[in-house]
């Protein structure tokens, strides 16, 4: 009796979780099939808005633009991050390491807000002094966005790195390649995955942003989010809702190649460990 | 085993690894003291020691991870003490093996020969030669993790080898490996690397292992080489206390020099009723300080006491450790002393017949001749 009791409470709990993270985003993809203008009101299955989406070339610019500086700030901020990994990782004990490790860490925890004004104040009075950078734009929101991705990547190399065999390396170095190219033949090839997941979580990362990106943006320069957000303060579109369903799309679909992907090589490597396992003990 | 053999040519032999008084501090803490060691061309030479002993640092400094605070590596009479480790014409098989996780085994064997420039087809040959020696010739294919323990191991082994360095480093070869393989595959590595004719260091902590395999041992303590010598010689005739506890189990009697003739000597031992007594002449002064050191298996136990007047005890029988192939018999003299014994199970024993066996409360007394006992002055 009992326990029928609580097998039913921990199903309505996670029914009750579960619905509250996902019915909002199952209504917005059903409501951008909505015939009717106005969002709240179901007249109709249709799917113009997403024609209309498409044809809205100021969304499209946006998006297009938001993709741009996503996929920019992403790769600079593996290639920053991951340095910064390799030195707190590899180089020992070095004076200020406990500064350079809690400073590389703290726009984690820094309020949006601050980094996006702390930026937009830098850039301003060093267009001031030295003449750089020209007013703001994609430059501006590149060199913001890296500066805060690469922290999140630089925590995700960084554990990457910690559970790396430093004798793989020394075994490269012993059998005659030099420090160079064992990084980029042994320590580069192991870490990628890591890279891999430290540039999507950038890439995402970027892609969301909108509070710093409204500081250091300037004219020409509205990434997606600014525009949604600026749209919906009109009164909420149609299309958004259709843009929001694509966005889903897209993301569940790479979630699930992903998962997919990683499902598969686990198996594989569990079928061959058995048949190692096997012949070892024929022998 | 084949320590008897090659022990003999030691003279002819040519030194092929000098190591002249290196050492290396950390931050103020001497990991290895001046060490000084010839490595002889084809010998199996292992380093034996506790762990934090400095014989990983020893074989780090030969490989070039790290730098000597002083002194010079020698192979070949070439000084390699400042090279990189790409630069040094010796390779190394890792306790971990360190097999790199993203390339097929036949892609991890080639790699140190692709480093040398070495023109396709010809590793191609090479690789499968290496295969064939350490026999796992239809794994070329498979990457590490498709391979068991034994199997990783053979293929470090095959890497390390493919250069044809020379000189082979081992760090704890049999570290990974479970116990039943590891007596396997220790002798099955000898063969190897007899048949290849490598000089090869090794660095272990395992007595056992390091005997089975070496012909010479070199015994560390606290960085500094204590003892080097045949597994025979460093089990046998220990130079300190600390080599003769630290290799196999030891009865050790601390004394005073009572009398010296050239052909014995003559020893009072606190712990023991009657003298201690040498079958030889010993090189100290009436009245100093040393210590005999007794092998357990050169301890005999009987109910009836010895004929002899010296190098006896009587005893109590306190515990009994029966090991199948012997026993171990802890006995307490009167002193308070613990004496080890170990007695073979030569004839076969049943439940039965345990009126006749020695046992736990027994008065009993020990005894041993006048060649077992290795005086120790330090």
């Amino acid at each position: 009796m009992h326990s029928r009791w609580l097998t039913r409470l921990s199903w309505s709990v996670l029914v009750t979780g579960f619905g509250f993270l996902y019915i909002p985003i199952v209504i917005l993809i059903i409501y951008s099939f909505n015939e009717s203008r106005l969002v709240t009101v179901w007249s109709g299955f249709s799917v113009k808005w997403y024609g209309e989406l498409f044809r809205d070339e100021q969304m499209m610019n946006a998006v297009w633009m938001s993709l741009k500086i996503a996929f920019m700030s992403a790769s600079a901020a593996v290639v920053l991050g991951s340095m910064a990994a390799l030195i707190m990782v590899r180089f020992g004990v070095f004076k200020g390491k406990m500064l350079f490790t809690s400073m590389i860490t703290a726009p984690l925890v820094m309020p949006e807000v601050i980094t996006g004004l702390s930026l937009l104040l830098l850039f301003v009075s060093l267009d001031q002094f030295i003449g750089w950078p020209d007013g703001r734009g994609v430059l501006t929101i590149w060199i913001a966005h890296t500066t805060f991705c690469m922290a999140y990547v630089t925590v995700v190399v960084n554990s990457r790195l910690q559970d790396l065999d430093e004798s793989l390396e020394e075994a490269a170095l012993d059998l005659g390649a030099n420090r160079l190219k064992v990084f980029f033949v042994i320590t580069l090839p192991i870490i990628a995955p890591a890279l891999a997941a430290g540039w999507l979580l950038a890439f995402t990362l970027s892609l969301d942003d909108l509070v710093i990106a409204s500081f250091v943006s300037g004219p020409g320069s509205t990434t997606l989010p600014m525009e949604v957000f600026s749209s919906v303060r009109l009164g909420v579109s149609p299309k958004v809702n259709a843009l929001s369903a694509l966005l889903i799309a897209v993301v569940s679909s790479f979630t699930f190649v992903a998962w997919w992907v990683l499902r598969r090589q686990e198996r594989l490597r569990l079928v061959d460990l058995q048949g190692a396992q096997k012949q070892q003990d024929q022998a | 085993m084949s320590s008897s053999v090659s022990s003999t040519s030691n003279s002819v032999r040519k030194v092929q690894l000098q190591i002249n008084g290196v050492s290396k501090d950390f931050d103020g803490v001497l990991a290895v003291d001046n060490v000084s060691l010839d490595i002889y061309q084809g010998e199996i030479f292992a380093l034996l020691g506790a762990s934090g002993c400095g014989k990983t640092t020893l074989l780090r400094l030969l490989a070039g991870f790290e730098v000597p605070s002083a002194g010079s590596i020698l192979l070949d009479g070439e000084d390699l003490s400042r090279r990189p480790p790409y630069q040094r014409p010796m390779n190394m098989m890792f306790q971990s093996y360190a097999l790199f996780p993203h390339m097929t085994v036949e892609k991890n064997i080639a790699f140190g020969l692709k480093q040398d420039k070495m023109p396709k087809a010809r590793i191609a040959d090479k690789v499968a030669e290496v295969l064939e020696l350490v026999q796992m010739n239809g794994y070329a294919h498979r990457k590490p993790h498709q391979l068991s323990g034994g199997q990783q191991q053979r293929v470090a082994l095959a890497r390390s080898l493919a250069k044809s360095p020379k000189l082979l480093l081992l760090d704890e070869p049999m570290g990974a490996l479970d116990k039943k393989l590891r007596t396997r595959m220790q002798l099955e590595i000898v063969n190897i690397l007899e048949e290849v004719g490598v000089t090869c260091v090794m660095v272990t902590h395992d007595q056992e292992e390091a005997m089975t395999m070496a012909d010479r041992v070199g015994v560390m303590n606290n960085g500094v080489l204590s003892q080097v010598g045949t597994p025979m010689e460093v089990y046998e005739q220990p130079n300190s206390r600390m080599t003769a506890e630290f290799i196999g189990s030891v009865n050790m009697f601390e004394g005073t020099l009572k009398a010296d003739a050239v052909d014995c000597a003559e020893i009072q031992a606190d712990a023991l009723d009657c003298n201690l007594y040498i079958g030889h002449g010993i090189t100290g002064t009436e009245g100093m300080e040393l210590a005999v050191a007794v092998r357990p298996e050169k301890i005999n136990v009987s109910r009836e006491p010895p004929s002899q007047q010296y190098n006896m005890a009587r005893g109590v029988v306190e515990d009994i450790a029966y090991l199948g192939s012997h026993s171990i018999y802890h006995i307490r003299l009167r002193s308070g002393m613990i004496i080890m014994a170990s007695v073979g199970n030569i004839n076969r024993q049943l439940a039965s017949d345990k009126d006749q066996r020695i046992t736990w409360e027994d008065e009993v007394y020990v005894s041993w001749s006048d060649t077992c006992g290795v005086v120790l002055y330090s």
